[in-house]
C-alpha cells in the first residue's frame, strides 16, 4: 500500500434525522393516546438508528419533546497507521458502528471526510470498498442455505477475485480458519464461532490491506473469542491494518496497538493502552463485594470527596453478589467514608480490595460512568 | 479504453452469474416451493377455465370474440397469465429481493463489496426470469394437455416481440428495488402494484372493455402492447394498434423504463446512504 496511514478521518460527523410519522400513524397514535398533540410514532430512520446514535440532541421537534435529530458521530478526527490494530472502544450507542458504516460506504457522512487506503469514502466509494474487508456485527450476514464453500465462491466473484486464483484462495482460507471439514455443510448447521470465522474468511478473500471488524467476538464463547483474537493478531503480523470496534475492555486492551475511546459520538481519549492507563496511574480502584444489588447509593458514593467514578456489576463468581468499583484519587482517605456509607445503608461487605487501574477505570475516569451504563 | 470497458463488462457478467448461481442453489434447497410454483398457476387457472366454459355457446365465447377476434377465451387468459408471470418476476423477483436481503441480513455484506450495486440488483432478475420462463412453459404444456390450449402462431416471433417488454420490466424492477430500499416494508405496495399492472395490461380480459379512464391507464402501460402483440402472433387476435406500432412502443418504453429505473434506483440508493436506511428493516 505504501501509505503511512491506512485510514485518515478528518472532522467526520453523522447526524440522523428522526422521520416524522406518516399521517396514518399520527392518527392511530392520537386515537390510542387520546392526547392528539404530542404524537410521535418514531418509526423510520431516526428511530432505527437512535440506539446506535447516542443521545446528543441537535434540536427539538416543534410539538414533541424528543430531539428531531441525533448526532451519532460528532466531528471525530484521527489517523490509523498502516499495519496496526486500532481499537474503537465505547459503550453501545457510542457511534462505533456508525463510524464503521461510513468507512465502508454504507453511510454518507453529514460532514467531514475520511480516506481509506488513500481513497475518499464519498468520491471514490468503489475503490474504498476494493481496499477493504468488512465484517459487520450480526451472525446472519451469510447465506445460511449455502455451504461455507459456496458462500466464499459467491463472495469471491463480488470481491473480483480472479477465477483462476479464487479456488486456491478459498481452500487456503478454509484451512486457515479450520473450516475445511465443514466446507460442504450448510451454514445453518455452523456454530456461531464458525460463522464468525467464515465471515472473516470472506473479508480476506481479496486480501485487502485494511480490515474493519465490528464487534468480532460478540456472542462467542470464551474459547472461540480467544481463538479469534489470535487470528486478528496474526492478520496484523501479516501486514493488514485492522480497525476493530468492541465494548469489551479486556479485548481492546489485549489486542490494540492504539485505542480511541468513543462516547456520545466523540473521541474522548486516544493512545496506546499502556499510555491510557498511565494517565490515571495516580488513581486507585477500590472494589467492594456486597450481597445484594445496591439501592440508590451509587450517586452518594460518586459524591464522596476524591472519587472520580463509580460502577456496579453483578459478580461473575457464580454467587448472587455485586461488586462496586470506586475510582479514587486516594484509596486510604476514601475507604473510611466508603465503608461508613455502606454500613449506614445496611449493606454487608463480603470482600474488599484495592486494585491497579484497568482500561475500564480509564473509561470511568474519563466519563464518570461505567462502559455498561 | 475499449479494454477497460471490456474488463468492466466481464466483471459485471461475473457478478450477475455468481448471483444467478447462488439464487439457483437456494431455490433448489426449497424443493416444495419449486413444485408449488407449477401447481399454483394451474390452481388459479382452473376457475377461469370453467368460467369460460360457462359463458360459451357450443364451446365458443361469442361475445368475447367480438372484442378480440378469437372465441377461445381460455387460451387468451392462459397466455395472459403466462405473460403476467414476468410482471410478477419484475415486482417480486427484483423489487422484493431487496427486502428479502434486508430481512436475511445479507444486504450489507453484499453492498460492502466492490461489486456495482446496480449489478447486484440486476443479478437477481436473471434467475428469476429464467425460472419464470421454465415454469411458464411447464404450465403452458400442462394447460395444453388438461385444457386443450391451442397456440397456432410463430413462437419464435412471439419471443422476439416480447423481449423489449422483458427488458423494460427489468428496468421497472430496478426502480422498484430502489423504492423498496427506502420504503422497506413494501410487501403490500408491491402486491397491489403487481396486481394493478397485471390486470390493467389485460391479463384475463381485453382492455377494450375497460371504462375510458381505466383504458387510458391501460394504454399507458407498455405491457398492454406486449400482451396484445403476443396474443396476436400466437392466437391470431385483433391488435389495438398495428403490430409494428406496438413493437415500436415497446422498444421506446424499453429505453425509457431502463433509464428511468436506473435513475430511480440511484436516487433512492443515495437517499438511503444519506439517511442511514440500508440494512434496517
Amino acid at each position: 500500500m505504501g501509505l503511512a496511514n491506512a485510514i485518515e478521518i478528518d472532522d467526520l460527523k453523522r447526524t440522523f434525522t428522526r422521520r416524522a410519522p406518516n399521517a396514518l400513524a399520527r392518527l392511530f397514535t392520537r386515537r390510542r393516546t387520546g392526547t392528539g398533540t404530542n404524537a410521535d410514532g418514531g418509526s423510520g430512520a431516526g428511530a432505527d438508528s437512535s440506539a446506535e446514535a447516542g443521545p446528543n440532541a441537535a434540536g427539538l421537534a416543534n410539538n414533541a419533546k424528543r430531539p428531531n435529530s441525533l448526532v451519532a458521530v460528532d466531528s471525530i478526527s484521527f489517523d490509523i497507521r498502516a499495519g496496526e490494530i486500532f481499537g474503537l472502544l465505547g459503550p453501545n450507542g457510542a457511534g462505533k458502528t456508525t463510524t464503521i458504516k461510513m468507512l465502508c460506504t454504507l453511510l454518507e457522512p453529514t460532514s467531514g471526510t475520511a480516506r481509506v487506503a488513500g481513497f475518499d469514502i464519498v468520491r471514490e466509494p468503489a475503490r474504498v470498498r476494493a481496499s477493504l474487508g468488512t465484517v459487520l456485527s450480526g451472525e446472519r450476514s451469510l447465506y445460511w442455505k449455502l455451504t461455507g464453500r459456496e458462500n466464499l465462491d459467491y463472495f469471491a466473484a463480488l470481491y473480483d477475485v480472479e477465477p483462476s486464483t479464487a479456488h486456491r484462495r478459498i481452500d487456503d482460507l478454509l484451512t486457515r480458519f479450520e473450516l475445511t471439514d465443514k466446507a460442504s455443510e450448510l451454514v445453518e448447521r455452523y456454530s456461531t464461532g464458525m460463522r464468525q470465522r467464515l465471515s472473516i474468511a470472506r473479508a480476506l478473500l481479496a486480501n485487502p490491506p485494511v480490515l474493519l471488524l465490528d464487534e468480532p467476538t460478540a456472542g462467542l464463547d470464551p474459547q472461540s473469542a480467544r481463538n479469534l483474537r489470535d487470528v486478528v493478531r496474526k492478520l496484523r503480523d501479516e501486514g493488514h491494518t485492522v480497525l476493530l470496534t468492541t465494548h469489551y475492555m479486556a479485548e481492546a486492551d489485549e489486542l490494540s496497538d492504539r485505542i480511541a475511546i468513543i462516547d456520545h459520538g466523540r473521541v474522548i481519549a486516544l493512545d496506546t493502552p499502556t499510555a491510557l492507563k498511565e494517565h490515571i496511574q495516580q488513581l486507585h480502584s477500590v472494589e467492594v463485594e456486597i450481597d445484594r444489588a445496591p439501592d440508590g447509593i451509587l450517586d452518594e458514593l460518586h459524591s464522596l470527596p476524591l472519587v472520580r467514578g463509580v460502577e456496579c456489576v453483578q459478580s461473575s463468581n457464580g454467587h448472587e453478589t455485586w461488586t462496586i468499583r470506586v475510582l479514587t484519587e486516594n484509596s486510604r482517605q476514601t475507604l473510611d467514608a466508603l465503608l461508613d456509607l455502606l454500613r449506614a445503608e445496611g449493606e454487608r461487605v463480603l470482600n474488599l480490595r484495592v486494585a491497579e487501574p484497568t482500561l475500564e477505570d480509564v473509561f470511568i475516569a474519563l466519563t464518570g460512568k461505567s462502559l455498561r451504563d | 479504453m475499449v479494454d477497460r470497458f471490456r474488463t468492466w463488462l466481464r466483471r459485471q457478467f461475473r457478478v450477475i452469474g455468481a448471483i444467478s448461481r447462488k439464487d439457483f442453489l437456494i431455490f433448489l434447497r426449497y424443493p416444495a416451493n419449486a413444485v408449488m410454483s407449477v401447481v399454483e398457476p394451474i390452481m388459479w387457472l382452473v376457475p377461469t377455465y370453467f368460467m369460460g366454459l360457462g359463458f360459451s355457446v357450443n364451446g365458443e365465447a361469442v361475445g368475447f370474440a367480438g372484442f378480440t377476434g378469437t372465441s377461445d377465451y381460455f387460451s387468451f387468459a392462459m397466455l395472459g397469465m403466462f405473460m403476467s408471470s414476468y410482471i410478477s418476476a419484475a415486482f417480486w423477483g427484483m423489487g422484493f429481493s431487496v427486502q428479502e436481503d434486508m430481512t436475511l441480513g445479507v444486504l450489507e455484506p453484499n453492498w460492502v463489496t466492490p461489486a456495482s450495486r446496480v449489478s447486484l440488483i440486476l443479478g437477481r432478475s436473471v434467475i428469476m426470469l429464467l425460472l419464470t420462463t421454465i415454469n411458464s412453459i411447464v404450465v403452458l404444456a400442462m394447460g395444453a394437455v388438461l385444457f386443450r390450449v391451442n397456440l397456432t402462431g410463430n413462437v419464435l416471433a412471439a419471443v422476439i416481440t416480447v423481449l423489449p417488454m422483458l427488458i423494460a420490466l427489468t428496468g421497472l424492477g430496478l426502480g422498484i428495488a430502489g423504492v423498496v430500499l427506502s420504503v422497506r416494508r413494501a410487501g403490500t405496495a408491491i402486491d397491489i402494484s403487481n396486481w394493478a399492472v397485471t390486470q390493467l395490461s389485460g391479463a384475463t380480459f381485453p382492455v377494450s372493455v375497460l371504462p375510458r379512464p381505466l383504458l387510458a391507464v391501460a394504454l399507458a402501460l407498455p405491457t398492454t402492447y406486449g400482451f396484445d402483440a403476443v396474443r396476436s402472433i400466437l392466437l391470431g387476435t385483433k391488435t389495438m394498434l398495428p403490430l409494428k406500432a406496438e413493437i415500436g412502443i415497446m422498444l421506446a418504453s424499453m429505453v425509457g423504463m431502463c433509464a428511468a429505473g436506473y435513475a430511480v434506483f440511484k436516487a433512492f440508493e443515495r437517499r438511503c446512504r444519506r439517511q442511514g436506511l440500508l440494512g434496517t428493516h
